[in-house]
Formats: structure tokens, sequence, C-alpha cells
């Protein structure tokens, strides 16, 4: 198959993972709400009533998306294996890298629209400036890095019983840089700083090497 | 068949080699190295923590090629000698991590320091450790599970250099107290300890590595065998 | 603990490990060879029966 067809295919099957993601909202929703408990919790945490708010906060937020991104992206081809989807795919000639970029990019369109919903939420508990373009191209950069990885892993979580908990193990510590980075790009942005730049070229970069190397070894996973 | 006839002397060649390399690096490190100036006694530690750490090294790079080979070959010698190395790259970062802690709280006052170098080695420590939880939680013969390991552990392996970066940029920005370094520019007899120590640990990640392949290998073996086992008695019944 | 405690500490927390982690591979290994050799046994026994 050449390129053009399978992009048309791989634009068929975020369309149907999209269908298939509003149709079984469940987990979305379960991601969501875990993630809104968790913000909350860590607001007790921490006593984010108080003025130390800013310089929690990026932290806050990225371990909440990290926790939430990561149990939501966990179940992403459960439902396709369990329905024979996956299988039938793996036997059709369209190609696995289109498969995987079809899955991750509509994981990556759920995951924002529960992230922007956060932060607008957040903007409200905590009176910060929390919902700029600045800060949702940071967090665009940052999901696209890892829900590239976890949705990869989450290929490797299948037929485990303790698969719930190992795909947190596997993906985190890897995810170590991405961390770093957008907890500091979001803080510099939250304080005004100029020191963006440096924190945004770091995202960027480990977001495209995560996203390349995932690509290429979903392939290999087959 | 060079290289077949070099790895058959393994098991003549590497114990006795490592076992007097080990002899001597002892003798050299706690008797015949000079004695720091500003940290004392306590820096002879350099000879066991440096060694450890690069020997880690040695052994992840040996798992990480291993897992290159397996994907490429689909030959389970390769995934059984991944795992074999995993296992030493594991216990030599930890004792790096130990060392560094025994040496660091006489110098720094506390056990532990968010140097980038030492942070970077406790995370390849848990990525390497998720990578054998992965893999010793499926059967041994699964070939999904034997894949997606190898996958997981050659990407652990290249995202080694990406968080040393990020660390090193994070603890910049974060000012520290001034603390002593712990290796400034070796002396000429530090150095020449410092590399034997080296060879020698090496030698024993060596040695520790087939003889963790050789264990990962009589476990597949064996799980093959019970499989033929259980057939005969079905058949038998 | 004084520094030479801390050196010593080092030095047997490094050498215990070894040798600790040889035993138990050679230990692990005997252990193997003998199931094997006993499985091996019992299917060799089959097939002549």
């Amino acid at each position: 198959m050449n390129l053009p067809t399978q992009l048309q295919i791989g634009g068929k099957l975020l369309n149907a993972n999209l269908k298939q993601a509003w149709r079984d909202k469940t987990d979305w929703i379960t991601a969501c709400m875990f993630a809104i408990t968790a913000l909350l919790l860590y607001s007790f945490a921490f006593n984010l009533t108080t003025g130390l708010v800013s310089s929690l906060l990026p932290g806050v937020i990225w371990t909440v998306f990290l926790f939430s991104g990561i149990f939501a992206t966990g179940q992403s081809f459960q439902q396709d294996r369990q329905n024979g989807i996956l299988d039938a795919l793996k036997i059709s000639p369209i190609h696995s890298m289109t498969i995987y970029i079809a899955k991750t990019l509509a994981n990556i369109l759920m995951l924002l629209l529960i992230e922007f919903g956060l932060l607008l939420g957040a903007t409200i508990l905590f009176s910060e400036p929390l919902f700029t373009l600045e800060l949702l191209i940071i967090v665009t950069i940052g999901t696209i890095g890892y829900t590239a990885l976890s949705t990869l892993l989450s290929a490797i979580n299948l037929d485990r019983n303790n698969g719930g908990l190992l795909l947190p193990v596997l993906a985190l510590p890897l995810l170590v840089p991405l961390l770093i980075a957008s907890v500091e790009a979001t803080s510099a942005s939250l304080q005004q700083e100029a020191s963006t730049t440096p924190w945004i070229l770091l995202l960027s970069l480990f977001t495209i090497w995560s996203t390349a190397i995932a690509t290429l070894m979903f392939p290999l996973a087959d | 068949m060079f290289l077949n006839n070099i790895y058959a002397l393994r098991w003549k060649v590497l114990p006795p080699v490592a076992g007097v390399a080990m002899i001597g690096m002892a003798a050299l490190a706690l008797v015949t190295a000079p004695t720091e100036l500003i940290e004392g006694d306590v820096q002879r530690l350099l000879y066991v923590h440096l060694p450890s750490a690069l020997a880690s090294y040695f052994a992840f790079t040996v798992t990480a090629v291993c897992c290159i080979l397996f994907l490429l070959k689909r030959d389970f010698k390769w995934d059984s000698a991944a795992q074999g190395a995993a296992v030493v790259g594991l216990i030599f970062t930890l004792l790096t991590l130990i060392t560094g802690s025994l040496w660091g709280k006489p110098i720094w006052g506390v056990y532990w320091q968010w140097d980038p170098r030492i942070t970077t080695t406790l995370i390849l420590f848990l990525i390497f450790s998720a990578y054998l939880i992965a893999r010793k939680s499926s059967s041994l013969d699964s070939d999904k599970s034997a894949r997606f390991c190898s996958i997981y552990a050659i990407i652990g392996f290249l995202d080694i250099p990406l968080i040393h970066m990020s660390v090193r940029w994070w603890r910049t920005l974060h000012p520290q107290p001034i603390i002593a370094k712990l290796n400034p520019a070796l002396p000429d007899e530090m150095l020449l300890v410092t590399l034997f120590s080296v060879l020698a640990v090496i030698s024993v990640a060596a040695w520790f590595i087939t003889l963790g392949v050789e264990t990962e290998l009589l476990s597949q073996r064996l799980l093959k065998l019970k499989a033929i086992a259980k057939t005969n008695i079905s058949e038998k019944s | 603990m004084s520094e030479i405690g801390f050196l010593f500490a080092g030095f047997a927390v490094f050498w215990a490990g070894m040798f600790t982690y040889l035993v138990i591979l050679q230990v692990k290994i005997r252990n193997l060879q003998s199931q094997i050799d006993e499985l091996e046994n019992i299917i060799e026994n089959h097939d002549e029966v």
C-alpha cells in the first residue's frame, strides 16, 4: 500500500478510534474523575490555598496529567483485542505504524480534552493564569510526548494479570525528562519569566524522540 | 567460529583472571594507593564506587545489544542473555548507589544528594528493574513478552542520556550548597589504581554475566523438558 | 561512625555483595542442572518403554 492510501486509512482508523472512545466513554470519564480527585487531594496535602500555590502548581498539574494519562492509555488496545479488531488489523495490509499512529492520535485528542478542562478548572480553583496560549502549547507538546510512549507500552501490557500496576512502573522512569522539562516550562510560564524557551526546546526534543522511537518500535512488537 | 571458540574459553579464563584481579584491586586500593589530602582515607571508596558504576553501564549495554539481537534473530538465547546481563547490571547499580551513599555521608554530611549522575543511576535502576519485572511476570518462552520487553529495554537504554541531561539542567537551575568535588583531577598513582580497579570489576561483571546467562539458558531448557515430560505423561494416560 | 568505618563498610558491602551473588548463582545453576538431569532420565526411560 502506498503512502497516500495509508494516510487515508489512518484517517479512517483515527475516526473509528475517536468514535469508539466516545461510545465507551467510561474509561475516559474515569480518568477525568481521577484527575479531579487527585488535584483536590494535592490541594489538601500541600495546602494550596495559601500563597505558595504558583511554585507548587506546575508539579501538581503535571503529576496529575501523567498519572491519569497513563491509566487512561493503559486501556488503549484492550477493547480492540477483546473484539478481535486488533487481530483483523494485523493480518490486513494496513501498516502497523498506521495502526499505532491512529491509536496514539485518538489518545492525544481525548487527553487534551481532559487536560484543557482541568486547566480551566484549576484556573478558577487557584486564581492562577493557567489557561494561557503558552501554557496550552506546553501542555500539548508534553501530552504528545508521554502519550506516544504510554500507548506503545500499553501494547506491552496485554495478557498480564498485574497489567494495571505494571504500566506506570514501566512508563514513569522513562518520562523523567518530560516531567522535568514540562514542570520547569510551566513554572517559568506562570512566573512570566523569559526562560521558558530552553525548557520548551528540551520538551520538544523529548517529544520528537519518544514519538519517533515509539512509532519505529511498534511494528517490531507484532 | 572464532567468537564461539573465545566464548567456549570463558569458564577457564574469566574466574581466575577476575579472582586474581579483585585481590590485587583490594590490596592496591586499601594499601598502595596514596591517601587523598582533602577527603582522607574514605576517598578510597572511589576504587569500588566508580568501577561498579562502569560495570553496571557495561552490563546494561550488553542487555541492550542482546535485546537488539533478539529482535533481529528471534532466538531465545539472546533473550536469556539479556535477562542475565540485566540482573548483573542491577546488582552493580545497587552497589554503586550504596557505596556512593557511604562515601557521601562523611564528605557531604548526607547519604543522598540530587547530583545528576547519582539521580540518573537511580532512574537506571528503576528502568531495568521494571524490565525484569515485566519479563519475569510472563512465561519464559512467551515470544510476545520477550519482544515487548526487549523493546522496552532498548528504549530505556536510549533514554539514559536524555535523563542525565535533563536532571543536570534541573540541578543547575536549583543551586546547591557548595560541596567538595568527589573526584578532582587524579594524580597518576590514583589514576593507575582506578584503571586497574575498573578492569578488575569489569572482568568480574563479565564472569557474572556468563553465569547469569547460563542460569537463564538452563531455565529455558528446563521449561522445554517439563513440557516434553508433560506431553509424554498425557500420552501415556 | 568514623571515616575509616565508612570506608570499611563500603568495601564490606561491595565484597559481600559479590560473594553473595556468586553463591546464589552457583546454587541456582546446580539446582537447575540436577532438575534437568532428572527430567532427561525420565524422558529417556519413557522413550525406551
